[in-house]
């Protein structure tokens, strides 16, 4: 048995038309970060996070590790044991109903794109596993190449696989939700019409969990192929949600180029705030530099500095739209330099969220955790502008910068 | 120190050079130089050379133009100080000569842009001049760079795009007797404003073409004057001023320190003010720096460049011609040749020899910024020694 403390779910704000789909510098890393800041910020600051598990099948990296650039993005200490697992929604339910107090579960999707995240803590309904089978059934393939392959029976799927295994559960209640599958399938499996969920993937059993503050208490499924998880859930969590309104896609012009090279010494320098968003303070004085150095800003001090977070909300103090075609990366995008609120600190960054070229001098918005670049393959996670207008927050962040 | 004159100059033309290498380029310049040289050079007499290339091509610089100019005998020493590298390569000389160490020095300055495919210079030279963890990555190109000054600017100013076109049509009208340069065409300011967008707040035509090219002085102390020319034209002023290399550190966004500083230096060293220049040549990469520079060097009030461009004062004819050559936007800018070539164009504007000649100049200005935004060189020639 487990609690739900705090559920945290984030879609992305762009569309294909039929799904949402994530942007060109977001993939399951940024959208963990969003959706676990989601859940921790639900869950206030006496929240405990001792472990991390993160469940996906669209993990940028195989090897060299989503574990760190995830605990830097989220806030939490580089102490914290993160479990990388490939897995779906059937995945995600097994691994909130084994987890213990303090762990925080985890999971994106990118197609369609959506992320969630679970704080196992003392409080909240409690979660307990009612059967779990794990059967073949691999209409759809992807193997270490990446490349998909598809077995066209969507009726084995469903009769053969899904069906079968969810008889096999033998629950005395059919489901009140149902993640990893489309809607049609889903009501098939349900006595109400339950809630639509965003995604179909690891993430989806988490917009059905958050999902209870619709359909009430009750089991909740979570199917993939025909492996399928049951849970109840007897009361309904706590749940905070960031989904902003869809926007089509923008038009972009790919530009062909070889990719642009790493340092990883830069890198490895850089990582902690970077990553962390954080300034390094000057001992002798306390001004704040981004990115910290050597010698302070202001007092010329060369005696140290420490690491202390920024703010995460400020003003566009100035800012370009790249049109001209830049090899390897599409075009156009925006540059802002934006004045962070409260503090004598300045950033340069992308502009996310919103089309190119619509973000003016003045604007207010939030700094998020993005892919800045890929480069040698590695990506390269920093913070990016969001405007205000895409979240709507721009009152309470006005709020925030006064108090 | 004692002072020091310009008694020879010359320089290739700017242009896309397929067929020329930086090793053909900078001999060209050399001897054309010396071709203009009054009374003659004998290249026997230069005792050391200054070599400004920001970028390396085809090896190591100091050597190529030893090896080219069959200069194998004296010390060379490579200058390399971003967009301010021509003037830096001026004024290094030129304490050089003024010192009493070297009587006769050679100036070069040279530059390859166009060795490597167009697109592929912008991160080539981003790699080389961005903070490799922080800026390189978000696609800072350098066209970006200077927007992001020219667009607080233009928000924090009375100036419009149209005042931005002003330049460029200026520039390219001041090109068109000029044959050394690489754009000699008229442009409108509606083909201006009409161009498609490079970096917002630039259109194509607000921004230099990429070129090759190599410019070459002859500096000499005052002692030896009389041995090359009866018609010196002095050095009267250097400056350079440096800033915070990244943007986020640069307070004020609406002007560039470094020119402020450089001009301030080059002005005490002259013993003059910006009222005193009769000719200048400003570092017009992209047509909305002209107009900060022209506050940044003491030319116009803050904010008030637009009413300079409105008047014509800074066309040829007007009150203060800047860019008689058709500068950087029309004459090209290969990076390290660029400072040196705005000198030949003052040395010839104040020797009365200039294709696009401005009336009674005495007193001219060359100013560079560049690094992005971080270090500025400025020059003040002159027909009078004080």
């Amino acid at each position: 048995m487990s609690r739900v403390t705090a559920v945290g779910t984030v879609l992305p704000v762009w569309t294909d038309g039929r799904q949402r789909v994530a942007g060109i510098d977001e993939d399951a890393v940024t959208l963990a970060v969003a959706a676990a800041r989601q859940a921790l910020d639900l869950a206030g600051d006496g929240a405990r996070v001792d472990r991390v598990v993160l469940v996906s099948r669209d993990l940028p990296l195989l090897e060299g590790g989503n574990a760190a650039p995830l605990l830097a993005g989220i806030g939490i200490a580089d102490s914290v044991p993160v479990v990388e697992q490939v897995g779906g929604a059937p995945a995600l339910l097994d691994a909130v109903a084994g987890a213990v107090p303090g762990t925080l579960v985890v999971a994106a999707d990118l197609v369609s794109a959506g992320a969630g995240a679970v704080l196992v803590g003392d409080t909240g309904p409690e979660l307990t596993l009612r059967g779990r089978v794990v059967r073949s059934m691999p209409v759809r393939a992807r193997a270490a190449d990446g490349v998909v392959r598809e077995y066209d029976d969507t009726r084995l799927v469903w009769e053969q696989g899904v069906r079968r295994s969810v008889e096999q559960l033998e629950l005395t209640e059919k489901p009140v939700v149902v993640a990893g599958l489309n809607a049609k399938q889903a009501d098939q499996l349900c006595s109400a019409t339950p809630p639509r969920l965003a995604t179909t993937g690891a993430a989806s059993a988490i917009f059905a969990l958050a999902a209870l503050t619709e359909a009430g208490p009750g089991i909740v499924l979570a199917v993939e192929q025909a492996s399928v998880t049951a849970v109840h859930v007897d009361g309904i969590p706590e749940v905070s949600r960031l989904a902003p309104p869809a926007c089509p896609v923008p038009r972009t012009r790919d530009n062909p180029g070889p990719d642009i090279s790493i340092s990883l010494a830069a890198y490895d320098r850089a990582f902690e705030p970077k990553l962390r968003w954080e300034a390094g303070s000057c001992d002798e004085c306390g001004t704040l530099a981004l990115p910290p150095r050597h010698r302070c800003l202001s007092c010329g001090s060369e005696a140290g500095w420490s690491l202390v977070p920024l703010p995460r909300t400020g003003e566009v103090y100035t800012g370009v739209t790249v049109h001209v075609p830049v090899p390897g990366l599409p075009t156009p995008y925006s540059l802002v330099i934006v004045q962070l609120d409260g503090v004598d600190v300045r950033t340069l960054v992308r502009v996310t969220g919103v089309e190119a070229g619509t973000t003016q001098i003045g604007d207010r918005g939030a700094l998020v955790f993005r892919k800045v670049a890929t480069r040698s393959g590695i990506p390269d996670y920093g913070y990016a502008f969001l405007p205000a207008e895409v979240t709507g927050q721009d009152a309470r962040q006005r709020e925030e910068a006064l108090a | 120190m004692r002072r020091v004159a310009v008694v020879g100059a010359g320089m290739t033309p700017f242009r896309e050079h397929f067929g020329l290498g930086i090793k053909d380029l900078v001999p060209m310049a050399v001897s054309e130089m010396a071709a203009h040289v009054d009374k003659g050079l004998d290249r026997a007499d230069i005792q050391a050379a200054w070599f400004g290339e920001l970028s390396t091509t085809d090896g190591f610089p100091s050597g190529i133009l030893a090896d080219t100019c069959g200069l194998l005998d004296i010390p060379v020493t490579r200058v390399e100080n971003a967009c301010a590298t021509g003037n830096d390569a001026v004024r290094n000389a030129t304490y050089a000569v003024a010192s009493g160490a070297v009587d006769v020095a050679l100036v070069v300055g040279a530059d390859k842009v166009r060795e490597s495919s167009a697109r592929s210079t912008f991160w080539e030279w981003a790699g080389m001049t961005r903070d490799t963890a922080w800026d390189y990555p978000l696609g800072l190109v350098a066209p970006a760079n200077f927007a992001l000054h020219v667009a607080r600017y233009l928000h924090e100013s009375p100036a419009t795009r149209e005042h931005m076109a002003m330049v460029a049509v200026k520039n390219h009208r001041h090109a068109l007797p000029n044959p050394k340069a690489q754009l000699r065409f008229e442009i409108t300011i509606e083909q201006v404003l009409a161009a498609p967008t490079v970096v917002e707040p630039f259109g194509l035509y607000d921004c230099t073409p990429q070129s090759d090219g190599a410019a070459a002085l002859l500096l000499v102390g005052e002692e030896v004057v009389d041995r090359y020319t009866d018609r010196p034209v002095w050095v009267r002023g250097v400056g350079l001023g440096l800033d915070r290399v990244m943007h986020q550190h640069k307070r004020d966004m609406t002007s560039f320190p470094p020119t402020v500083k450089a001009a301030r230096a080059a002005y005490a060293m002259a013993g003059i003010g910006p009222n005193d220049i009769d000719v200048a040549e400003v570092h017009d990469c992209f047509s909305g720096v002209e107009m900060i520079s022209y506050e940044d060097l003491g030319f116009a009030e803050r904010f008030g460049a637009y009413k300079l461009l409105e008047n014509g004062e800074t066309t040829v004819g007007g009150r203060l011609p800047v860019n008689p050559s058709g500068g950087l936007k029309a004459k090209g800018h290969p990076p390290g040749a660029t400072g040196v070539a705005q000198c030949v164009e003052l040395f010839e504007q104040l020797r009365g020899e200039a294709a696009n000649q401005v009336d009674k100049a005495r007193i001219g200005l060359a100013h560079n910024i560049g690094g992005p935004t971080a270090v500025s060189a400025v020059t003040v020639l002159g027909i009078g020694k004080d």
